[in-house]
């Protein structure tokens, strides 16, 4: 009987050959086949993200769109902000500011008085623009709805009584982090300042610019904003927050 | 059949950590910037990199890639793609950040939060490139060994011989 370490015969030989390249062969064809498959899931896997980035950024975007026929407050400068001050004053002064925003109460508190007098020395004109980003469900959206009864106040009792507002909110702001200020308190403050009546309480309560504040945070960003308290003197963004840092950059804007 | 080399014990357990790792921080990234486009938004405008009409490509497109990274690593599907797809973000993150704070820009780098928004000597870079080399090379070991345990997908699972020692170890 031939044992395994004999020579095989030719025959038997061959037929070991056969199949030796068949199995070569077989194990071929699975790589390609393997292959095949992971080419159609990649080219399936790509597919479906495309489809499911057109698809988000196309809900997204349709989130983030304000409506057309959105609510807009009156005596806006610009859409958008508010302008205090006389309007030939040689310094324009933009202030971006969110009322919940902690450190724009500690620029009201340093340099507020200051702007004031220069506004009423007729040497700057304020721009007050709001932004809105700060809002959260413990605050019950506090950003949003100050800014929305800012522009409220401003839109029925005019600047004067918006640049009151703005300091009652400033000198009465609610803790980061703590529940806001009601309505009613909103409602109460914009009365102190002068806009009264039932149309304030209810634009107030209703939201009624709750579009135009998104739109405002968003024209913020896209002029460079990147947080608050940002304030541009002349278009210069000024990095020192301090009265005297203010003071300063109106008195080199004037001279320049 | 090819002979399937044996491989440390270790390594595959060490892979699935890996997956888990990245798995979790690209979901978590990418679902925390679902709930607020309009904060997505001025997250991606703040680095000032990008031309308005892309800002909403970037920033709802890319948690959207997220996601689907952070997806298949978890349940462990095609793991040296999403793993290769996990280390092209974080290049791009990497290379967002450092310029960010090379121009002296003062912004919150938007990774897991609404960004853009920080005060004066509040931002975190050198933390934030720390943090993204870690998973950058975390990804990179997982794209060059990606077999693991507890995986869905690949042809090449260990569990697939149930004979080895390590094998019946895992279970």
């Amino acid at each position: 009987m031939p044992t395994d370490h004999r020579p095989l015969s030719g025959r038997a030989a061959a037929q070991q050959r056969i199949a030796a390249r068949r199995a070569a062969e077989s194990a071929a064809r699975q790589a390609a086949e393997r292959r095949h498959r992971q080419l159609v899931g990649a080219v399936v896997t790509a597919v479906l993200l495309v489809v499911a980035v057109v698809v988000v950024v196309a809900v997204q975007s349709s989130r983030t769109s304000t409506a057309a026929d959105a609510a807009t407050p009156a005596g806006t400068t610009g859409g958008y902000a508010f302008a205090v001050g006389q309007a030939d004053a040689p310094v324009t002064v933009q202030l971006y500011e969110d009322y919940q925003c902690p450190n724009c109460k500690a620029f009201e508190d340093a340099a507020g008085s200051t702007l004031e007098q220069l506004v009423a020395a007729g040497t700057v004109r304020v721009e007050y623009h709001g932004m809105a980003f700060l809002d959260t469900s413990g605050n019950d959206r506090y950003s949003t709805r100050a800014l929305n009864a800012a522009a409220v106040v401003a839109s029925t009792a005019g600047t004067d009584a918006l640049e009151r507002f703005h300091d009652l909110l400033y000198a009465n702001q609610p803790a980061e982090g703590g529940s806001g200020l009601t309505d009613e308190q909103l409602v109460s403050y914009a009365q102190q300042a002068g806009a009264t009546g039932a149309t304030v309480s209810r634009q107030i309560t209703d939201l009624t610019y709750g579009d135009w504040v998104a739109g405002a945070t968003e024209q913020a960003s896209k002029d460079g904003v990147t947080g608050t308290p940002t304030v541009f003197v002349d278009g210069e963004r000024l990095g020192d927050l301090s009265a005297a840092g203010v003071t300063a950059a109106v008195t080199a804007a004037q001279a320049g | 059949m090819p002979v399937q080399r044996p491989s440390p014990s270790l390594l595959p357990w060490a892979a699935t950590a890996a997956r888990l790792l990245l798995g979790v921080v690209f979901l978590v990234a990418g679902a925390l910037k679902v709930p607020d486009p309009a904060a997505a938004e001025r997250a991606v405008r703040a680095y000032q990199l990008l031309p308005e009409a892309l800002v909403p490509l970037a920033a709802f497109g890319l948690p959207v890639l997220e996601v689907a990274v952070g997806l298949a690593l978890l349940v462990g599907v095609a793991v040296r793609a999403a793993a290769l797809g996990a280390a092209v973000l974080l290049v791009v993150y990497l290379a967002a950040i450092v310029s960010a704070w090379a121009r002296g820009l003062q912004i919150d780098c938007g990774c897991f939060s609404s960004g853009g928004t920080v005060a004066q000597g509040q931002t975190a870079y050198p933390w934030d490139v720390a943090r993204d080399l870690a998973l950058l090379a975390v990804a990179a070991a997982l794209a060059r060994w990606p077999r693991s345990r507890l995986a869905l997908g690949g042809r090449d699972l260990p569990t697939a011989a149930p004979t080895r020692t390590e094998t019946s170890r895992a279970h």
